[in-house]
């Protein structure tokens, strides 16, 4: 006799509800507070943590990088890192779960190669990474929480971000369809 | 599309034109009245006029003395260090404090004692204050009035006072020695410019971003 | 009332930890949606999958009516929120940039997160993909500085642009929700499935 174990990894919850128990968190979040949610700064700050631990002097004298070094407090030290190590562990438990947590595993669409998905994964990656700089946030701190706060900015950055997406779908389907 | 999906789009629905004619709550945070009640029957406001003229000899820089009278008679006279803020214009049209104010009063870890010339509307720009949640507020009891027959012309007690009086006493005359008392009350001898401190702020910043 | 920290009822030592709490319930529920899965997230804009859609303007909508009614009801200060600060050029710059990020990586750094919590190696090389974009653009800043700054405006919010009240805002974003929300169905019936 066999019992066959029910592969859930596939199911996910209603986008609907995930939607409302998202925006809840965002209203709490928003109320406690008084900001939204982020990832890309958590990043951005082990960038700055990086350098500024492997090359100080090129840190302190680079514009940029040296915005986010401030003297008493170590640049990891912030709210976003915090919770982007959150991020993780919840994310974790979800999987968990729902028996999605398994072995390093690539995924791709069956029409391109594991290495196809990796080079544009990378690249994908570096874009979104320098472009979250210009745009002063990802789709989780300035679109979501920016238009959920009524910034003008969330609504803009909402409308570039996937906007720029549908612009550039065409040109590469085949990585998806 | 789905049938269960009826209720929560009307919900949303109506959630949203509630929210369309929602007024805008011109919401200000106030202190309640039984708290207010009870602050204001609390004596321990009043400060003595000595102990404002220590706080202005010791330059004291935590604590903020201001002047609540029209500006015409802060010109007139003042004390020194002391800010003008005249109870007319302490408040703007919403009911909060004026924005012209908001590097002297709010500032967290400042003691400020009000004054005018009697204690009458000093009071009352300390009730208004008080009232936006404002803390660490005195009023200088009897005011300048108060002011001239302690500090500037300070009366020797009678012989058989009480050693505490005498020291009071010795205390005083240094002060009025120091704001130029001894009779006349003239402007000149007075410090020209008055200190004004201008503390940044220090409201937690709340900051965000991605 | 609100926000609780910055009026003092909470002591902002507990800000760390809020966060830390505050984010495994985004983790949960962004994975829990299925946005751990990059084919899932890139189907919006192939038409196959709206759970991107469907899951962000809900959030959005969900956030903006509850602060409103917040507001109304005096438990937060709305004028105490942080405001994203506006940079016009900048902004566009970037999101049409990260559109692009998106659509070759199929994730957004807050995705990619919960991608490599539970294994995906994709994920991976988009968060380490991230952390070299990011790297490149502070070398770079010096030349890019010029669109950094562009088009700034301050923190303005959406009713000083368009002139309109947050209550209308809100009013229309949940019209235009619903109305998406049509719309995808439809296309998604006709677009071929994809088996994920």
């Amino acid at each position: 006799m066999q019992t066959i174990k029910e592969d859930r990894s596939n199911q996910y919850i209603n986008p609907y509800f995930g939607g409302v128990l998202l925006g809840l968190l965002l209203l709490i979040t928003i109320f406690i507070t008084g900001r939204g949610l982020g990832a890309s700064g958590a990043v951005k700050s082990t960038v700055v943590a990086t350098v500024e631990r492997v090359a100080p002097a090129y840190a302190q004298d680079h514009g940029y990088l040296k915005k986010f070094i401030s003297d008493d407090q170590h640049p990891m030290n912030n709210w976003l890192v915090f919770e982007t190590v959150g991020i993780f562990i919840g994310a974790f438990l979800s999987g968990l779960f729902a028996g999605r947590v398994k072995k390093f595993r690539v995924e791709h669409s069956p029409k391109i190669s594991v290495k196809t998905r990796i080079i544009f994964a990378t690249l994908g990656g570096m874009l979104f990474g320098f472009g979250s700089q210009f745009g002063r946030g990802c789709t989780s701190g300035a679109a979501l929480s920016g238009t959920a706060t009524f910034a003008t900015a969330g609504l803009l950055s909402m409308a570039m971000i996937f906007g720029g997406g549908y612009l550039f779908a065409y040109f590469f389907r085949k990585l998806w369809i | 599309m789905n049938k269960t999906y009826f209720f929560p789009i009307v919900l949303i629905v109506i959630l949203g034109i509630g929210a369309l004619f929602l007024p805008e709550s011109t919401y200000t945070e106030e202190v309640s009245p039984d708290q207010l009640f009870l602050e204001i029957n609390d004596p321990s406001r009043f400060v003595t006029t000595e102990q404002v003229a220590r706080a202005i000899i010791e330059g004291d820089p935590t604590i903020l003395i201001v002047d609540t009278r029209s500006s015409d008679q802060y010109k007139a006279f003042y004390l020194p260090g002391s800010v003008n803020i005249p109870l007319e214009e302490l408040v703007d049209s919403t009911g909060k404090i004026n924005e012209k104010w908001e590097n002297y009063l709010g500032i967290e870890g400042m003691y400020t004692a009000f004054y005018s010339n009697g204690d009458v509307c000093a009071d009352q720009v300390w009730v208004l204050c008080t009232r936006l949640g404002i803390k660490n507020l005195f009023v200088m009891k009897g005011g300048l009035n108060y002011w001239v027959e302690t500090i500037l012309r300070p009366k020797p007690p009678a012989q058989t006072a009480p050693s505490e009086e005498f020291a009071l006493y010795d205390f005083r005359k240094g002060a009025s020695m120091y704001f130029g008392g001894g009779g006349a009350i003239e402007v000149e001898t007075q410090i020209a410019e008055p200190i004004t401190p201008i503390r940044k702020k220090k409201k937690r910043v709340i900051s965000g971003g991605c | 009332m609100g926000p609780l920290i910055a009026n003092g009822y909470i002591d902002p030592a507990w800000n760390n930890v809020i966060a830390l709490l505050v984010g495994i319930a985004f983790g949960y529920i962004l994975e829990a949606s299925g946005f751990s899965s990059s084919r899932k997230l890139a189907g919006v804009f192939y038409g196959y999958d709206f759970v991107v859609l469907r899951v962000f303007m809900t959030a959005v909508m969900v956030a903006m009516i509850g602060l409103i009614y917040f507001s109304y009801m005096g438990w937060i200060d709305l004028g105490e929120i942080f405001i994203l600060p506006t940079f016009m050029t900048s902004i566009i710059v970037g999101g049409i940039i990260m559109g692009l990020g998106f659509v070759l990586g199929g994730y957004c750094p807050g995705t990619s997160f919960t991608g490599v919590a539970i294994g995906k190696l994709d994920a991976v090389f988009f968060t380490g993909g991230l952390y070299l974009g990011i790297f490149i653009f502070s070398m770079i800043f010096p030349w890019v500085e010029k669109i950094y700054y562009g088009g700034e405006q301050g923190p303005v919010t959406v009713m000083e642009t368009f002139g309109i009240s947050r209550g209308l805002f809100a009013f229309l974003f949940v019209i235009a929700t619903l109305m998406a929300f049509f719309v995808a169905s439809i296309v998604k019936k006709k677009v071929k499935n994809i088996e994920l």
